[in-house]
């Protein structure tokens, strides 16, 4: 193994410690359990660092290690869910008053009011570490529990059933909450991100 | 002729895309619309670098295929 790598490694991951820290707290709902899940990561990455191709960066290197503890866990917790036979901890119902959510985004009929902004794909990388920058700032504002079923389907990529039992929550809440978190992203997004 | 949709369900079936695949009336509805609306064109647009971004982002199995493919 070699050491200086290691080093390397070792250094530019702790950067991402609060990222990953914060990401594990969203799914985890409890500060020991995700401080453990990012150590763990960090831990992990510095073992590993020789299977670390630079191909992906560091980041989504370490959303993967990170991800792959999350679900260890909920499925720990899933299991002694089973065992106790308590009900998920999230299973209050919330508001289904969607409707009204966006509607200063809409006219009277349902036409956009907002968007005449025309986005591209950001083509070089700083442009990239811009957008993604503003993404990730945006994804912190989103509300918690928003965040938190928008994640595990983005980014653990559940199938939504999984969600909703994991949430104690109905299919069409999930939709509603996966459709409110993708409307603020983008609307955050578009006040935020500058373009030249 | 399809029934009109507004720019707000298109919203909705442009969220929902990202869970299932759309039936071929509500894929007709919003390829309808989205051609007669530039608003909707540009919303579309931006939820697809929103998508695309996102994906590199978290790394997920989407931006893996995005890359190969």
């Amino acid at each position: 193994m070699d050491t200086r790598l290691r080093k390397t490694i070792a250094e530019e991951a702790a950067e991402y410690r609060p990222l990953l820290y914060r990401m594990a707290l969203t799914q985890l709902k409890n500060a020991a359990a995700a401080e453990d899940a990012t150590q763990e990561t960090l831990l992990a990455a510095i073992e590993k660092a020789d299977s670390f191709e630079r191909r992906s960066t560091l980041r989504t290197w370490l959303f993967s290690i990170l991800r792959f503890k999350i679900l260890d866990v909920m499925r720990d917790q899933s299991k002694s869910r089973r065992r106790d036979s308590e009900l998920p901890a999230e299973h209050a119902v919330i508001d289904d008053d969607n409707s009204r959510t966006f509607d200063t985004l809409f006219d009277d009929s349902g036409c956009w009011i907002d968007t005449k902004d025309v986005w591209t794909n950001p083509h070089t990388v700083a442009e990239r570490d811009a957008f993604f920058k503003v993404l990730e700032v945006c994804m912190t504002r989103l509300p918690a529990r928003t965040s938190r079923a928008f994640l595990m389907r983005e980014w653990l990529e559940l199938d939504p059933p999984e969600i909703c039992r994991e949430l104690g929550i109905s299919q069409g809440n999930l939709r509603i909450l996966l459709y409110r978190a993708r409307m603020q992203l983008r609307l955050c997004l578009n006040l935020n991100w500058q373009r030249d | 002729m399809t029934n009109p949709i507004t720019c707000k369900d298109s919203t909705w079936l442009v969220s929902e895309s990202r869970e299932r695949t759309l039936s071929k009336e509500e894929l007709q509805d919003l390829e309808g619309h989205i051609a007669e609306c530039p608003y909707c064109k540009g919303a579309s647009t931006q939820f697809a670098v929103l998508f695309k971004q996102l994906d590199h982002y978290l790394g997920n199995s989407r931006a893996e295929k995005d890359e190969t493919g």
